[in-house]
């Protein structure tokens, strides 16, 4: 048999670049690492339980609370961190990682605010700095929320710079997320994030749902309250997940009918980092005061009487009106649905729970009901529900769905 | 006769419908291994959309979310019964055909293709995909003469495509990991995704501004008549051969037909391409592809130069040289091959814009043939060029209306040469994402003369029903 020569090249060359495929690169700084030995640190991004936990924008130009810190900086920090805040303290030059120069303005400007509240917050004590041999202590216990703000703006203060430390004033800080967020997000949300990227249009034509538009500051999926924006673990959780809709290709052996893909497969800390991008759309997020969230009872078991009073729930909440009797999304004023910016939008169908937008799950149906989803005519019904109408109303609702079966695995995918 | 074929037409479509139902449950491979509905990838199928174009680009893999232990991973949260079922998909197209002012009338040809498709990652860098094509009515040609014969084998595409990434990586180029994908670059610098490198039966198209493997109005079928050619399939000209006279090869005297498509979206043509976005704005592409008894090496590079407020654009340009692709008629008996191999130098542009429902795209590509016969030059235009130009609007959610213009302005043998000019108008409408059913009409735009396989009918009607993914 004769092989032709180029088809023979290609194999060749194939294999080539299979056998070399195994090979590892060396580890570079490119994710914003600098040398540890310079006094560099992995500015990772921090947790879920502190990723909200950013710095009042006045704080960091206030002088009452730079000399506050300054107090508490000389006697508590300078031991390692230096008097002149370049990590030469006398303490710090044995540390095995040594403390950072406050001084190097790339390296602050690369720090996020909440990163640098975590760490004065936790020290040393949590991964990946544990592990690495960090000293740091954790001040959580010794310093209030307030001194530890004073103190981190007056290490900023070393570096140079006299606005508040915020995203828009270092894009450097969301370098990561908005390089992620140029190969994934761009296509649907657009390179500013206000939901105007080209896919938008083609996915249901002048009608809801669009991509979301990050700055306007609406978000449908939260545990916080109507009108407030979601936490960061509310973003976490559909960048985690991807969205459901209506709609879908005729087949089988889809679990869920995903709109938006999920990213589970990203690394937590680079879902993260692209949520940090997403914030930094919205100045808001700076700017908001203390947090509530919807608290979400542990579920109680389903039962038929549950099931029944739900039923009653079902009506007296009028949730047939838009869902239909039911459930199919097919109410008398379904047709008449509008978005807050006056697309059509459609009543969810109600038996198909893998379509659920916000998740499948109790928990998620029961956030659904008690947030509501901002931007749609779907209202928030904390203040006419109380917890165990809420739950019937959820296993009233969960019933309809020929999906029944799967809503305790779903969203876990 | 047209209500006729149309009643044909909706029966035909029920009945595959209806017969084919399990293969139905054959189809989304990409939908079911990601979970994801086909409109998240796809404008509409089979055109991809800008995330779709994303997904391509990084090897069948949600950009910066590559699951980590590829094929192992996923045999081991699903099974092999279902890794299997996810990593397989099916098409299917067929359709009735009405003509006017032609010898044939109607033709019914269900299905004209079937296409099987195993494709999945297996690793986070490393993705197959294979077509495995079936077409029952499809045309060879043997013994000097065409004639149908179904055919089951690979098809336009069967290929690896490999991030070559860790591979500079670890050359010393700094590198950047972002979801189990390795990318050359340095957050806030310079990036290059990939870069990619697709081997095998490789289709470099679809990374072009008017990829002809994702067009909505797919070209007609081949027809013949007694061993000859009866009519030359409408597709889009400007990637066409364009040459009227010239062969493919000397062994088997197949001719090059002037509408043949040339190195796009071509039935399979063994190769290596690599291709890479810089800076997320400026794709490019270089590789080499057999053709015939020649091969061809092409570069290719895409700027996308506006995304902003529902609008998108890009422009692409190509230049393609072909060592010994096609061969020159015999100067003394102008039906048979000669001795000379011609090389051939292809250059074009082509630009899409997207706006809101709108999508606009078109390629005009000129081809320059190099090495004729002395006794030819006389006799044969070795320059032609070719136009294409497509229209999409997407009216409703399941319905889209495509329009598309297709100019030739021929080479090759002067006696023979003719330009050809077509209008063709097509609805499709979706009842499921992955499902249409489409009636298209196309016009003959030029004058209609008997004898000319291009121009011998006036109009083309067309129903079917194309079954993607």
């Amino acid at each position: 048999m004769r092989i032709p020569p180029w088809s023979m090249t290609a194999v060749v060359m194939s294999a080539l670049a299979l056998a070399l495929w195994g090979t590892t690169p060396p580890p570079t700084r490119a994710n914003g690492e600098k040398d540890e030995e310079k006094g560099g640190h992995a500015h990772v991004p921090a947790p879920p339980e502190f990723a909200d936990a950013y710095v009042p924008l006045g704080v960091w130009t206030d002088p009452t609370m730079i000399a506050r810190g300054k107090d508490i900086y000389l006697t508590r920090c300078a031991v390692c961190h230096g008097d002149q805040g370049d990590g030469k303290g006398p303490a710090g030059v044995a540390l095995p990682l040594k403390p950072p120069d406050f001084r190097d303005k790339d390296g602050v400007a690369e720090m996020r605010d909440n990163y640098w509240f975590w760490r004065v917050s936790e020290g040393g004590q949590v991964e990946p700095f544990k592990s690495r041999g960090s000293a740091m202590p954790p001040w959580k216990g010794q310093l209030s929320v307030e001194e530890r703000w004073a103190v981190i703006a007056y290490q900023h203060a070393y570096s140079g710079h006299n606005g508040p430390h915020v995203p828009w004033e270092h894009p450097e800080m969301v370098q990561v997320g908005r390089d992620i967020f140029a190969m994934s997000c761009v296509p649907c949300h657009g390179v500013g994030g206000e939901g105007d990227g080209s896919v938008g249009p083609m996915l249901s034509p002048r009608r809801a749902p669009r991509p979301r538009d990050f700055t306007a500051g609406v978000f449908k999926f939260r545990s916080t309250p109507s009108g407030d924006l979601p936490t960061t673990s509310d973003l976490y959780r559909t960048v985690t997940e991807g969205i459901s809709g209506p709609g879908g290709p005729l087949t089988f052996g889809m679990r869920r009918h995903r709109i938006m893909p999920s990213f589970r497969h990203m690394p937590e800390g680079q879902r993260l980092e692209v949520i940090e991008f997403v914030k930094s759309l919205n100045r808001d997020f700076w700017q908001r005061g203390e947090i509530s969230t919807v608290k979400i009872p542990d579920a109680p078991p389903m039962t038929p009487e549950r099931v029944s009073r739900g039923r009653q729930v079902y009506a007296n909440a009028k949730c047939f009106e838009c869902h239909g009797d039911r459930g199919r999304g097919d109410g008398p004023s379904a047709p008449t649905l509008k978005t807050d910016d006056k697309l059509p939008i459609a009543a969810t169908d109600l038996t198909q729970a893998a379509r659920f937008k916000n998740g499948m799950r109790p928990q998620d149906v029961y956030r659904t009901l008690m947030t509501g989803l901002d931007g749609t005519p779907m209202p928030s019904y904390a203040d006419s529900l109380d917890p165990e109408q809420a739950w019937d109303l959820v296993y009233y609702v969960l019933s309809l769905s020929r999906d029944r079966g799967r809503t305790a695995e779903a969203g876990t995918r | 006769m047209l209500r006729r074929s149309l009643i044909l037409a909706a029966f035909a479509d029920t009945t595959i419908t209806l017969l084919d139902g399990g293969s139905a449950m054959a189809i989304p491979a990409f939908a079911r291994q990601y979970d994801l509905q086909c409109n998240a990838c796809h404008t509409r199928p089979p055109r991809l959309n800008r995330f779709g174009e994303q997904f391509h680009m990084m090897g069948f893999q949600i950009p910066s979310a590559a699951r980590p232990e590829g094929l192992v991973g996923s045999l081991k949260d699903d099974g092999p019964a279902k890794v299997l079922i996810d990593s397989l998909a099916l098409r299917m197209q067929g359709g009735l055909f009405e003509y006017t002012e032609s010898r044939r009338k109607a033709t019914f040809a269900p299905p004209d293709e079937i296409t099987l498709f195993v494709a999945r990652p297996l690793l986070p860098e490393l993705s197959i995909f294979v077509e495995i094509e079936g077409e029952p009515n499809a045309v060879v040609f043997e013994d000097g003469r065409y004639f149908p014969k179904g055919q089951v084998g690979l098809g336009k595409e069967a290929f690896f495509m490999l991030n070559l990434g860790r591979l500079l990586g670890a050359f010393g180029a700094p590198t950047m990991e972002m979801g189990g994908q390795t990318m050359v670059g340095t957050h806030g610098g310079f990036s290059l995704h990939g870069p990619m490198l697709m081997a095998g039966k490789v289709d470099p198209n679809t990374n072009f501004s008017y990829p002809t493997n994702r067009q909505l109005i797919a070209p007609t079928e081949l027809e013949v008549l007694h061993g000859k050619v009866e009519r030359f399939p409408v597709a889009p000209y400007a990637f066409a051969s364009k040459f009227f006279g010239l062969f493919k090869n000397r062994d088997e005297r197949e001719p090059q037909l002037v509408t043949d498509q040339v190195m796009y979206n071509v039935p399979g043509a063994p190769g290596v391409d690599f291709h890479a976005m810089i800076n997320d704005v400026l794709l490019a592409q270089a590789g080499f592809l057999r053709e015939n008894e020649g091969f061809n090496t092409y570069g290719a590079v895409r700027f996308d130069l506006l995304d902003r407020r529902e609008l998108t654009a890009s422009v692409s340009a190509l230049v393609n040289w072909g060592f010994g692709v096609v061969r020159a008629p015999d100067p003394a008996d102008r039906d048979q091959p000669g001795d000379k191999r011609l090389d051939r130098l292809r250059y074009g542009i082509a630009c899409n814009v997207r706006w809101k429902e709108l999508d606009v795209y078109g390629a005009v590509i000129w081809d320059q043939l190099f090495g004729l016969p002395g006794e030819l030059r006389r006799e044969f235009n070795r320059t032609a060029a070719g136009l294409t130009l497509e229209l999409d609007y997407l009216v409703h959610e399941k319905v889209l209306l495509s329009s598309r213009f297709d100019q030739l302005w021929a080479g090759g043998l002067r006696e023979e040469r003719l330009d050809g000019s077509v209008l063709s108008l097509q609805a499709k409408v979706y009842p499921w994402q992955n499902i249409a059913f489409f009636a298209r009409d196309s016009v003959n735009l030029q004058s209609f003369v008997e004898e000319s396989p291009l121009r011998n009918w006036r109009n083309q009607f067309l129903v079917g029903v194309d079954w993607d993914f």
